[in-house]
């Protein structure tokens, strides 16, 4: 009796785990294909409205605030937020089961992505149009508008700025008489005396969710004029100017100017150096100052672009976009709303909520958000003079489909990054350019 | 009631007779009746949950299937590629050492966290004060959400101003990159494994013991057997069934552990605590390549399922024992 009930408790057991694997594992297979149509004009209705928490939690007001706040023909529209810890999946899910959104924010790459899956209203009749008439055409910044446009046509409009600047750490300067570096050359020189005091002057992360290191990589690759992708959107990692910008890194991390655990440092690791005075240069977010706490918050400000030795100057940044989803109870409606949001979302940096840097001249020229010194900086010798690129350089000024299956948060930029953060890797700029180029084509579609 | 009475009863009762008679008295034919409604209306109750079961089940192993010979993203499957996706993951060199590494990180967990647990079990048996407040105390590493066990693990191994790295320079070790380390990334991934799991196996290693019945430990004191011959003559067999069944189980977490290492080094450095769990992840949700990821979790799934099965033959060889 016991036998059986120990037999049949076991077998239970056993068909209960198998069927949670199951589960467990193949839940990536919980979506369905369709295609998406939609985009009726109905007459009235609720638009489904998704945002991500960009910011504080005073974030989460405000953006309710200006949406509870839209009404036009007989539409209002809903907020839902979506968290960032899965939101690649809400909106798979969203999109492939048309239960997604009529308007959202998305990542850098989303709005190509579900371009691409013909999930997304093109926004070219209403940028052409109404915005042109209403003067937000002419309230982007320089370059914005043409960031999320494909062949195919504009697949969404920036909505912040994720920016990668430079920062570096003003009392430790001044406490060993340093002067913030223009060139590579001058970074070097910073590096070495930083050493010297035991503080590394490259400080970046590339561990669990910290992309910094790839992006601190990337961008001085366009720092150099070069970049992962030609003219024709096809990867082309092993150039020359990719080669030189990434023996310059590599010689930062083999001279000891990098923390030699840098390679799995998490965002929070990196911004603990920062505390703890062990990092005083690095490249961050425009948000860093608000990240790492306590005293230090005041002592880090933004840098100066450097200068190449090829004379170019320029990063990396991501024009997180506002786009619109033809899985829509009115086409028309949607238009409106977005164009309803671009026009009241002001007090999302006014009040301070902690978003990225704004698209619209408008707001960063307000007193409230170009007052604080580190946005001024950013966006006076940063943004305006147009040095940020996206993935898509050398040989685009936008993102494109392939972008966000190659070099846009997939684990082969991880491992690249924490292969150069790693000091006792050995292999050369060129090898490892050669490998990742073959690893780029095997990831494009 | 006679014998011939009592052995016709029996002999009617194993041809699934009452042994009230033979199975035609009066009324039968309206109790059948009720019978027959009474299981009617009880699998048209039955009917909806076993369906949705059969969905939830089923629905995404076929689909996943389906999606294992595309090679699509998520929204759109695209085009069939029959068993490309496998052949790929088959021959990509990233496979083989993620698989050799999951092997890894297995077995140490599993058996770990087994030796651990039973240690542990055993010591609890024995009179030690405040014994009720250590069992709890020692549950904490499984009761803890992961996510904040990671984060802990993180701030004590991270940075080389970390408690550990601190501890261990001071001791004379050098600079010891816990993390950054491939080798002592791989290490650290295991020795974590095994603290959040060792709990599991105390409590279950501690209810079998409970079980075994104390005269057979005096028997064999008075038989003159040592401590060594009684945990491994007495106590390991005793436990077996139980010690089988939580292999089982550890083992089916350890292979979808993804929490662990993607919390705590997300496979890094370098792929070098990457597991099959947390490639077939990356593949579909970081790399958008949903056909070969599924098709990772699908060898995953097969190969833990004959795993599991051998095991559980272990179990009933036990039992016929």
């Amino acid at each position: 009796m016991t036998q059986q009930s120990g037999a049949a408790f076991t077998r239970r057991a056993f068909i209960g785990a198998a069927g949670g694997i199951a589960a467990t594992t193949l839940l990536a297979a919980c979506t369905r294909t369709g295609g998406s149509t939609g985009g009726g004009n109905a007459s009235g209705g609720v638009l489904k409205f998704w945002n991500m928490p960009w910011g504080t939690p005073a974030f989460l007001t405000e953006d309710k605030k200006i949406i509870a706040g839209f009404k036009k023909g007989g539409f209002t529209a809903s907020y839902q937020q979506i968290q960032w810890a899965n939101f690649t999946t809400q909106f798979a899910t969203g999109a492939s089961s048309n239960t997604g959104p009529a308007v959202s924010s998305g990542g850098g790459t989303t709005s190509v992505l579900y371009a691409h899956d013909g999930k997304i209203q093109y926004m070219d009749d209403l940028i052409n149009g109404a915005w042109t008439t209403n003067g937000l055409k002419d309230d982007f910044l320089p370059g914005m508008l043409d960031a999320l446009k494909t062949t195919e046509g504009t697949t969404g409009v920036p909505y912040n700025l994720d920016v990668r600047p430079a920062w570096y750490n003003k009392k430790l300067f001044t406490q060993y008489g340093l002067q913030i570096p223009t060139t590579w050359d001058e970074y070097k020189t910073v590096c070495a005396t930083l050493k010297t005091k035991g503080i590394y002057g490259f400080g970046v992360g590339s561990g669990a969710g910290n992309n910094i290191g790839f992006h601190a990589i990337t961008g001085f690759m366009i720092n150099n004029g070069g970049g992962w992708f030609d003219s024709n959107q096809k990867p082309a990692a092993d150039t020359a100017a990719n080669e030189e910008a990434l023996d310059f890194v590599l010689e930062l991390v083999r001279q000891g100017y990098s923390d030699p655990a840098s390679s799995t440092y998490t965002n929070q690791n990196v911004y603990t150096q920062w505390q703890n005075h062990k990092i005083a240069y690095g490249i961050d977010t425009a948000g860093m100052a608000a990240n790492v706490t306590g005293a230090v918050s005041s002592e880090v400000a933004v840098a100066d672009p450097l200068t190449s030795p090829s004379g170019n100057k320029g990063f990396l940044y991501f024009p997180n976009p506002m786009m619109m989803w033809n899985n829509t109870p009115s086409k028309t409606a949607n238009q409106d709303l977005i164009t309803y949001y671009y026009q009241n979302m002001a007090p999302l940096w006014t009040q301070k909520t902690g978003i990225g840097l704004p698209p619209l001249k408008s707001i960063a020229n307000d007193p409230t958000v170009s007052g604080d010194p580190n946005n001024q900086k950013i966006i006076q010798d940063w943004v305006t003079p147009g040095i940020f690129k996206t993935w898509g350089a050398p040989g685009n000024s936008g993102v494109f489909f392939n972008v966000a299956n190659t070099v846009d948060g997939t684990q082969p930029t991880y491992t690249f990054a924490q292969q150069v953060l790693t000091p006792s890797n050995r292999q050369t700029a060129k090898q490892m350019l050669t490998a990742f180029q073959t690893t780029l084509e095997g990831l494009m579609k | 009631m006679s014998t011939e009475t009592v052995s016709g009863a029996l002999k009617r009762a194993r041809n699934g007779v009452g042994v009230s008679g033979s199975g035609r008295a009066p009324g039968g034919t309206k109790k059948r009746g009720k019978a027959v409604k009474f299981t009617g209306t009880f699998l048209a109750f039955a009917l909806p949950s076993v369906v949705l079961l059969l969905l939830l089940n089923f629905y995404p192993v076929i689909y996943a299937g389906w999606q294992s010979l595309h090679f699509g993203d998520l929204v759109n499957a695209g085009p069939f590629v029959w068993f490309q996706n496998y052949a790929s993951v088959l021959t990509s060199a990233q496979f083989w050492t993620a698989a050799l590494f999951t092997l890894v990180f297995t077995v140490v967990g599993v058996f770990g966290s087994w030796a651990v647990g039973l240690g542990l079990a055993l010591l609890l048996r024995t009179r030690i004060p405040l014994n009720g407040m250590w069992k709890v105390l020692l549950l904490l590493p499984w009761v803890v959400p992961t996510v904040v066990s990671a984060t802990s693990w993180n701030w004590l191994v991270a940075t080389p101003q970390s408690p550990l790295p601190v501890l261990a320079h001071a001791l004379g070790f050098g600079n010891v990159l816990f993390l950054a380390d491939p080798t002592l990334a791989r290490v650290t991934v295991c020795i974590f494994k095994v603290w959040i799991s060792f709990p599991f196996m105390m409590m279950m290693m501690s209810s079998a013991l409970a079980s075994v019945d104390t005269n057979v430990y005096e028997a064999s004191r008075v038989d003159g057997a040592n401590a060594w011959q009684t945990f491994t003559r007495i106590t390991l067999p005793m436990v077996s069934r139980t010690t089988y069944v939580s292999w089982i189980l550890m083992t089916i977490f350890c292979v979808n552990d993804f929490p662990t290492i993607f919390l705590l080094t997300a496979g890094g450095p370098s792929n070098a605590t990457q597991t099959l769990v947390v490639q077939a992840y990356s593949s579909v949700f970081q790399n958008n390549q949903v056909g070969p990821g599924v098709a990772t979790a699908f060898l995953m799934t097969i190969v833990l399922v004959i795993v599991s099965v051998v095991l559980y033959r272990q179990i009933q060889k036990v039992n016929i024992e």
